[in-house]
């Protein structure tokens, strides 16, 4: 059995996201456990192709506490995660904001894109594989945010488009740029 | 590594490393990656850029977890809303209770009063003195009356003409009934 398979297996006998809110608003803590189990590795992987180096868990924690703070303004008409991942990009900006105004030398823009950033290097060990995140390294932040949501995570344009604060036309160019970028990367 | 030229199968490789088309969709794109070497490497990729992407930063499940408060339905919302609707009560409910109470004060001067500033401009009442009106209009009051450029091109004749000709238009007020006789549109000197 695939790891896909067995991962949907587990979230039916968990329940859906909207069961699980269900049962935390009932008073079920353990349901809260079960939703950042299931969707911290996937902010976490976000945050990170936002450029955050460091107190990567400091900003997935900030972001489950907003979210399940302000958990009666989800309307559903998102998935949680991305509703996870809008939440996540609005406390990076702010901190980076803040940073800002400190005279911070911070990442904020295509402009100001960190080509060498790459945090996972040390996690990997294999060449081909330390080439790939080499070349979604050297991405825009712009295209590595959209071509990770889209290759590492699966979302549809609309959801890229909801998490990033884009149009979905926009996320499409961004991705397609990003494929051929990381295409010309890997073929030198 | 080369592009397939259907960018519309393209598009949708992610979803298919995802196990995210319906059906038919699958079924129609997986014919084409069969016959098509540049999808299929293209797949390949994807496969191994995914893996590569999903690692991360190993969160710990329980310190964030912990650090989720319990539930506690919001309030703050509906008290807003409530708050707001207390203020609005509040001020119809007082300017209400404040014109009745002018009204009861005043009589009917009262309703006299608040008719008299929207009929501004009507003629005045009987008993009402007049104020001075000017004898005649200056000259940049003139402009502003025949100020229209297409006007302005007129010659002295054809302005005579004009003023004739409004002289015959019954809608227009009778300048007899409701201003002095001197309150007329000053004709261009030399046209006498």
């Amino acid at each position: 059995m695939s790891d896909d398979a067995q991962s949907a297996d587990s979230l039916a006998e968990q329940g859906t996201d909207d069961e699980l809110i269900r049962r935390w608003k009932s008073g079920e803590q353990r349901a809260a456990t079960l939703l950042v189990e299931r969707h911290a590795g996937s902010v976490a992987r976000f945050v990170t192709s936002l450029g955050v180096q460091h107190d990567v868990e400091d900003v997935v924690q900030d972001t489950f506490v907003r979210a399940f703070g302000s958990i009666d303004g989800f309307r559903g008409e998102s998935q949680l995660r991305t509703w996870l991942f809008t939440i996540a990009r609005r406390l990076v900006l702010d901190a980076r904001r803040s940073e800002r105004r400190r005279g911070e030398q911070v990442e904020v823009q295509d402009s100001d894109a960190r080509t060498d950033f790459d945090p996972l290097d040390v996690m990997v060990a294999d060449e081909s594989e330390r080439r790939m995140h080499g070349a979604v390294a050297r991405l825009t932040p712009t295209q590595r945010q959209v071509f990770s949501l889209r290759v590492g995570e699966g979302m549809s344009y609309k959801e890229i488009a909801d998490a990033v604060g884009t149009t979905e036309g926009a996320a499409r160019v961004h991705y397609h740029n990003a494929m051929r970028a990381i295409k010309e990367l890997l073929d030198d | 590594m080369t592009d397939c030229s259907d960018g519309a199968v393209r598009d949708l490789l992610p979803d298919l490393v995802h196990d995210r088309l319906e059906p038919d969709v699958r079924r129609r794109v997986d014919a084409h990656v069969l016959g098509c070497s540049d999808c299929q490497q293209e797949v390949e990729l994807l496969v191994a850029l995914r893996k590569s992407l999903r690692r991360g930063p190993v969160m710990d499940v329980g310190a964030i977890a912990s650090a989720i408060p319990a539930y506690r339905a919001s309030r703050r919302s509906w008290g807003g809303w409530r708050a707001a609707a207390a203020v609005v009560l509040l001020a119809v409910g007082g300017t209400s209770v404040a014109v009745l109470q002018r009204e009861r004060d005043t009589g009917r001067d009262s309703a006299i009063s608040t008719v008299v500033p929207v009929v501004r401009g009507a003629a005045p009442m009987a008993q009402a003195t007049p104020a001075p009106l000017p004898l005649a209009i200056d000259e940049p009051s003139r402009e502003l009356v025949i100020g229209n450029p297409a006007i302005d091109e007129l010659d002295d004749r054809e302005l005579s003409t004009l003023l004739a000709g409004l002289e015959t238009i019954e809608a227009l007020p009778s300048p007899d009934e409701d201003r002095p006789a001197d309150l007329q549109v000053r004709a261009p000197a030399g046209t006498d």
